[in-house]
């Protein structure tokens, strides 16, 4: 609890620390945390790994310039349109999705995301592959921009890192992670599958969609080629895998290396984008083989940590109650 | 007439997709991994023809195909031998999958950083042109030529793989893992195998395909996605199914383009889309 006030009160008072660039570069941190918290909800708790979830991030973004447009009002008011279209768009996809797994489902996402992504740059009411700019930019205020933004976006990070806690702790997270460790066990004790994998696809739909609204809103402008670019996926992947596939700390981590790296290559190394996605891709490929958990859980049991831990000690054995009852049974 | 013809075209094109499928599925139906980095691979064997051809301007770059081949052959086996075969057996069927996709993603971005994100492709002179007239029909002979080719390796496969000492190793293999050691098959080993003809193959489509239309680093996620469905809509692990399954994606593919000229891969996407939601067992079901 302490730690959340303190943690509030410093996204509350960063912004007037930073300058304007670290405060660019911090609310992007804080986004893409929410985004890979999103696909790490799918991938590491409901066992679904999406190749296309750049989709939900253009539609949440789309959504969000459109309705501002039609009804010329500041951007951030009609925001809770971007979850809810990003939402829906995800409830009707799961009824064809589901019928697939593991990788059928992965990669028909990610032909999914390609279909609407060339019907959007066909369609010139929302500006084809040019894109289009943001219609009520005038109406915002930019002297607050920046750090609005910086607090919606570690507001967000916070609500969702809560929320994902809450959810792993109670029953409902319980039968998620059953499901992805062994979906058989958890149907033959009541579980309902399909039903635990699509809420937590609508929602990791929806979260994308609002940090994806948020990102694009950020640059005042959006095209397809940025919006339904596969590497938000390659993205939010990697800052899972290598931080901690399914658990809530990981991505934290990932997220701290995915920033340290690129400023890191990209700036005193001077190297290009594509070195720093290389550089990326190959500590990926390392920790998948060395440590496939991700980072965080190694590091946790080597020192013992526990944070936002949602393991539960598991019950006692019944064999333990029962073994003594039964051999006094055959002594008496 | 000039539908007849897209649909002619749509069907030779189709050989060609039904080679870029054939790799994936072959890997697939061993041992239940989906290699992401397959269209990756493909595309760095097509910058391998062309640098080929660029070094020895005066063999016709179809000759090419044989260096490359051999050398896809050997950077499968060690990409099995080094990388895949390391999770291949891990109890999470997403290990593979989020491996393979590291492995893609630094393959590309490699590529963008060696050879420039260009455009290119290889020719190979008057052949590419080159058209046979039958009963009023233009049909490129180069188009006619790859689908003979497909149909070829198919049987060669298929014979492969039913006929040789090596085939029943690989079907075993596939069917019973632990069970093969037993009499004395090393599993990993017989991966890596798999892995160089999966790739081996694949750098026949990625080669062809790059004298039919040009590249560049990025086309390496259109080119699995192309293959994958060509896997899907054929039906897992039936090599003729991934023939009828290429043939209706190149037809969907030349249907669309000849009603909007830039619409891409989108209506082979559709057609895929589509097929999955009436049927999501494939044209054909069978087994290996």
């Amino acid at each position: 609890m302490a730690c959340a006030i303190v943690l509030i009160a410093v996204i509350a008072g960063a912004p007037f620390v930073l300058n304007e660039g670290f405060l660019r570069l911090a609310t992007e941190c804080l986004l893409l945390l929410t985004m890979a918290q999103m696909w790490n909800l799918l991938a590491g708790y409901a066992g679904l790994v999406s190749l296309g979830h750049q989709v939900f991030i253009a539609f949440g973004a789309y959504a969000l310039f459109l309705t501002s447009g039609w009804l010329e009002v500041t951007p951030i008011w009609v925001l809770p349109v971007a979850p809810l279209v990003a939402g829906a768009v995800a409830a009707i996809i799961a009824f064809p999705l589901f019928r697939l797994r593991d990788a059928y489902f992965s990669i028909a996402m990610w032909v999914f995301a390609e279909i609407i992504g060339a019907f959007t740059m066909k369609s010139q009411e929302v500006g084809g592959t040019s894109g289009m700019p943001l219609a009520t930019s005038k109406l915002i205020d930019f002297d607050w921009f920046e750090p609005t933004m910086f607090w919606l976006a570690g507001g967000l990070t916070l609500v969702t890192i809560a929320a994902l806690y809450k959810m792993m702790t109670s029953s409902f997270g319980l039968g998620l992670m059953s499901v992805r460790d062994n979906d058989l066990a958890a149907m033959s004790v009541g579980v309902d599958v399909r039903h635990n994998r699509f809420i937590a696809f609508v929602l990791s739909a929806a979260g994308c969609g609002l940090a994806g609204a948020l990102s694009f809103m950020g640059n005042l402008f959006i095209a397809p080629l940025a919006a339904f670019d596969v590497n938000w996926s390659v993205y939010m992947m990697f800052i899972v895998i290598i931080g901690g596939i399914g658990t809530l700390e990981g991505p934290i981590l990932g997220v701290i290396i995915f920033f340290g790296l690129r400023e890191l290559m990209t700036g005193p190394l001077g190297l290009s984008g594509g070195w720093y996605l290389v550089g990326l891709g190959i500590i990926a490929v390392v920790v998948m083989i060395v440590a496939p958990r991700g980072i965080w859980p190694a590091l946790r049991d080597r020192l013992g940590v526990r944070l936002l831990d949602v393991h539960r000690a598991a019950p006692r054995p019944a064999t333990e109650i029962i073994l003594p009852d039964a051999s006094e049974r055959v002594t008496g | 007439m000039i539908w007849v013809e897209t649909l002619i075209n749509g069907a030779l094109l189709g050989g060609l997709y039904a080679l870029l499928g054939i790799g994936l599925a072959l890997v697939f139906g061993v041992m239940r991994v989906v290699n992401i980095a397959h269209g990756e691979f493909m595309v760095l064997s097509a910058f391998c023809a062309v640098l080929l051809s660029n070094l020895f301007p005066q063999v016709s770059p179809l000759l090419m195909l044989i260096p490359v081949i051999a050398l896809s052959f050997a950077v499968g086996w060690l990409y099995q031998a080094v990388i895949v075969n390391r999770v291949v057996t891990s109890p999470d069927p997403l290990s593979p999958l989020l491996l393979t996709f590291g492995v893609s993603v630094v393959l590309r971005n490699v590529m963008v950083e060696i050879f420039g994100a260009d455009v290119r492709s290889l020719q190979v002179g008057e052949l590419s042109r080159a058209s046979l007239e039958i009963a009023g029909l233009n049909i490129g002979i180069m188009p006619l030529l790859t689908l003979v080719l497909a149909a070829l390796l198919f049987m060669a496969l298929q014979l492969v793989l039913r006929r040789t000492e090596f085939g029943r190793i690989v079907r075993a293999t596939a069917d019973r893992r632990d069970i093969v050691r037993l009499s004395g098959v090393k599993p990993d080993r017989v991966y890596n195998y798999v892995m160089g003809l999966s790739l081996a193959l694949g750098a026949i489509g990625g080669v062809l395909l790059a004298v039919r239309s040009s590249f560049t680093p990025f086309s390496g996620a259109e080119r699995l996605l192309i293959a994958f469905e060509v896997v899907v809509l054929g039906g897992l692990g039936s090599f003729w199914g991934a023939l009828l399954g290429g043939i209706a994606l190149g037809m969907a593919q030349l249907i669309g383009l000849k009603i909007d000229p830039n619409a891409g891969l989108l209506y082979a996407h559709l057609l895929f889309f589509i097929m999955l939601l009436i049927r999501p067992s494939g044209l054909v079901s069978s087994r290996v």
